[in-house]
């Protein structure tokens, strides 16, 4: 025990006499949360919009104001004729086009669809895509809308005629909140980046610094040395588990409907996978830049890409969906978003703690069976 | 079986030891047994194996075949009860260089058990005994060269162990400290702990009770100091000459001279016996005049480690030098 603790504590030196890792630890975390939250954002509000109208009758004034009311699109300016619809897009000032077309205003009034055209700039998928998507169905609603009006003014009482109307809501993230779904899948992530990272160049550092030799001769058992190694990383995960998710809902406003006990569960499970991870790493590369390239090999691009952080699990090719099954970040993200945003229990959880239980102990098992050899 | 009795006399006994790296034999077959007490110097040039030697005796590496003993304890399967009793200094510089002078020896203190009501009396003794006192709050990689090897040593010295590994202990060390870390060294051997030395240098080879010479992973010799250089065979004449570097050629090419090395100014030049009393030295100052260097003195000389070394393995000769010739010696 005694052995263990001056390991943590030559660690905990270490850590406190670099300044540079110390940003790593506290700052890096910090700004990753603001950029992804702010600069990634998902949310589409104020699309910058460019309108031409070709009709230039009341109803078409009326249709412009009326997307711009929705708070998806800000026009900008309005356009004269077609040609400048490629000066808009070149000049990167706005994203969408909405084209009201000749006769707009006749045809809508009565004896024919009124016809608009929406021009999205393709080059930002993402945007391109809600824009097409919020454009569609507001011109639906305004057509129905008009639809209605005419009823009325021939005198139908409106509110007799049936119809369908799908009420499509977002749960848990109403508002398509970006930092909502970010913040509880950025824990995952950073937590991965740190503990692996740091913990895969713990080791190899003793090594090339001719350290390890005198570990190895002094009475240390292996697995003391293991302990001490990973204990003050797990605290720093911890750490930074907490000062991510403190910031998300006192910033960011994301709600916290889970239980905190259960989220430090499935925390510590997974801490023990990623620390164990890079405690193996550690133990086989042979120089730091090997390991700091082995840990992003095993740590970085697997919780960026196989955790569902960024793209859906669902739309990745059937091999890579298989794969993400073997790594224990994919367990972890859903057990934060459960927590965080749906306040999920272990009722509906305990398939994912239990895969992380068996990974934990299935890595701590490995790691340990690789440090009882000897160099 | 190592006998109990044994036990008490034999700091370390190898048997048969040898580690291969892939096709490389770094050390081949040795045998060794090292009285307590000893001060015991392993001497090679730079590959001859000494470094990988003193790692498996260390229980750092394992050996491909053989096994050693060290105060009776295998290295291979009792490695545990070989480590607290050891102490190890590498080659490389071991410790953690952002931690502080007190840091580190607090540190090696306390991975290795020593008693806490001892740790504040034995660290106060070692910084003193290291001359490090002063840098205490000093972290180790802002220490010179001596300080971090005096430092290295008080690390593995804080436990106290009765067996002290150094493996080039003064490499890279000025001439000063160097002195000065050999004196600490006699110092732990007068209390009985016995030293096992790994060097290049032949000057710290003379300050051991034993010395083996190693190369290309054999012991070859194994003597006292003095006993090896009895061993070899002819007299040093010390010829003082100006431009001896330049002169160097010309002695060698005597046909009664073995070797010539340069010591300070002057070339110690090995001959073997001649027929008559100072004919050797007539020959070398008559050659010496006639090829344009005039003689200034001779004089008889006894023969060193390095010229031992040098006569006795020829294969390692002119791989060794003193660290104070290494240091002072101009570029040719």
């Amino acid at each position: 025990m005694r052995r263990v603790l001056a390991i943590a504590r030559k660690e905990f030196l270490h850590i406190t006499r670099d300044r540079r890792l110390l940003g790593v630890i506290l700052v890096m975390p910090l700004i990753q949360l603001f950029l992804y939250s702010y600069a990634l954002s998902f949310d589409v509000k104020h699309l910058p919009t460019a309108a031409l109208d070709l009709d230039h009758t009341q109803q078409s004034r009326m249709y412009i104001n009326a997307l711009e009311q929705s708070n998806y699109f800000t026009v900008n300016r309005v356009l004269d004729n077609y040609s400048e619809v490629d000066d808009v897009f070149e000049s990167n000032t706005d994203r969408v086009v909405v084209v009201v077309g000749r006769g707009f205003g006749r045809d809508s009034s009565g004896g024919g669809a009124g016809e608009v055209q929406v021009l999205v700039d393709g080059s930002d998928a993402n945007s391109a895509q809600l824009a097409q998507t919020y454009a569609g169905a507001l011109s639906r609603l305004y057509g129905a809308n008009i639809v209605i009006q005419q009823y009325e003014a021939k005198g139908f009482n409106t509110s007799a005629i049936g119809g369908l109307s799908a009420n499509v809501r977002t749960w848990y993230n109403p508002e398509g909140k970006s930092a909502s779904y970010f913040v509880p899948g950025l824990i995952v992530v950073l937590v991965t980046m740190v503990t692996v990272l740091q913990t895969a160049n713990t080791l190899v550092r003793e090594k090339e610094n001719g350290t390890y030799e005198q570990l190895i001769v002094s009475p240390i058992r292996r697995i003391e040395l293991m302990v001490g190694k990973i204990a003050p990383w797990a605290l720093i995960g911890a750490l930074d588990i907490i000062i991510i998710s403190l910031i998300g809902i006192l910033v960011f406003r994301i709600p916290f409907r889970g239980s905190v006990v259960l989220l430090a569960l499935a925390s510590l499970l997974y801490v023990i996978c990623t620390l164990g991870l890079g405690l193996i790493v550690s133990a086989r590369a042979s120089s730091v830049d090997t390991a700091n390239q082995l840990a992003a090999l095993v740590s970085f691009l697997p919780t960026f890409m196989l955790s569902g952080f960024i793209f859906p699990l669902s739309s990745l090719p059937i091999a890579l969906q298989a794969l993400s099954y073997l790594y224990p970040a994919r367990y972890f993200m859903v057990c934060t978003r459960t927590i965080f945003l749906k306040g999920g229990g272990m009722s509906v959880l305990w398939p994912q703690i239990a895969a992380l239980t068996i990974f934990a102990v299935l890595i701590t098992v490995l790691a340990a069976s690789i440090y009882r050899e000897r160099a | 079986m190592t006998l109990a009795a044994s036990d008490s006399e034999v700091a370390i006994d190898v048997r048969g030891i040898s580690k291969e790296f892939r096709s490389v034999v770094a050390v081949d077959d040795v045998s060794l047994t090292i009285p307590r007490g000893e001060v015991f110097g392993l001497v090679g040039p730079d590959g001859a194996g000494k470094s990988t030697l003193i790692r498996m005796l260390t229980t750092v590496l394992l050996p491909t075949s053989g096994d050693a003993f060290v105060f009776g304890k295998s290295v291979l399967s009792e490695a545990h009860e070989v480590k607290p009793r050891i102490g190890y200094m590498s080659q490389q510089f071991s410790l953690y260089g952002d931690l502080t002078v007190a840091e580190n020896l607090n540190f090696f203190a306390e991975l290795r058990g020593v008693p806490r009501a001892d740790l504040a009396a034995r660290t106060k003794r070692l910084l003193e005994f290291s001359g490090l006192t002063e840098f205490a709050k000093r972290q180790a990689q802002f220490l010179s060269g001596g300080m971090k090897q005096k430092l290295a040593l008080a690390a593995t010295l804080i436990s106290e162990p009765d067996l002290l590994f150094l493996d080039e202990p003064t490499t890279g060390v000025d001439p000063v400290s160097r002195r000065e870390f050999w004196r600490i060294i006699s110092d732990l051997h007068r209390q009985g702990i016995t030293v096992f030395v790994a060097t290049p240098y032949m000057d710290e080879a003379d300050r051991c009770n034993e010395i083996a010479f190693m190369t290309q992973g054999r012991i070859i010799l194994r003597d006292t100091p003095a006993g090896m250089k009895r061993r070899v065979p002819g007299r040093v004449i010390e010829v003082a000459v100006r431009d001896f570097r330049a002169a160097m050629p010309v002695v060698r090419s005597l046909p009664f001279v073995t070797s010539v090395e340069v010591s300070g100014e002057l070339l110690r030049v090995l001959v073997e016996a001649c027929s008559e009393e100072q004919e050797c030295e007539r020959e070398l100052t008559d050659a010496l005049d006639e090829a344009g260097f005039p003689v200034e003195y001779l004089r008889p000389a006894s023969t060193d480690l390095e010229m031992a070394f040098a006569t006795l393995i020829p294969s390692a000769g002119g791989l060794v030098g003193t660290a104070d010739e290494q240091i002072l010696a101009v570029p040719e």
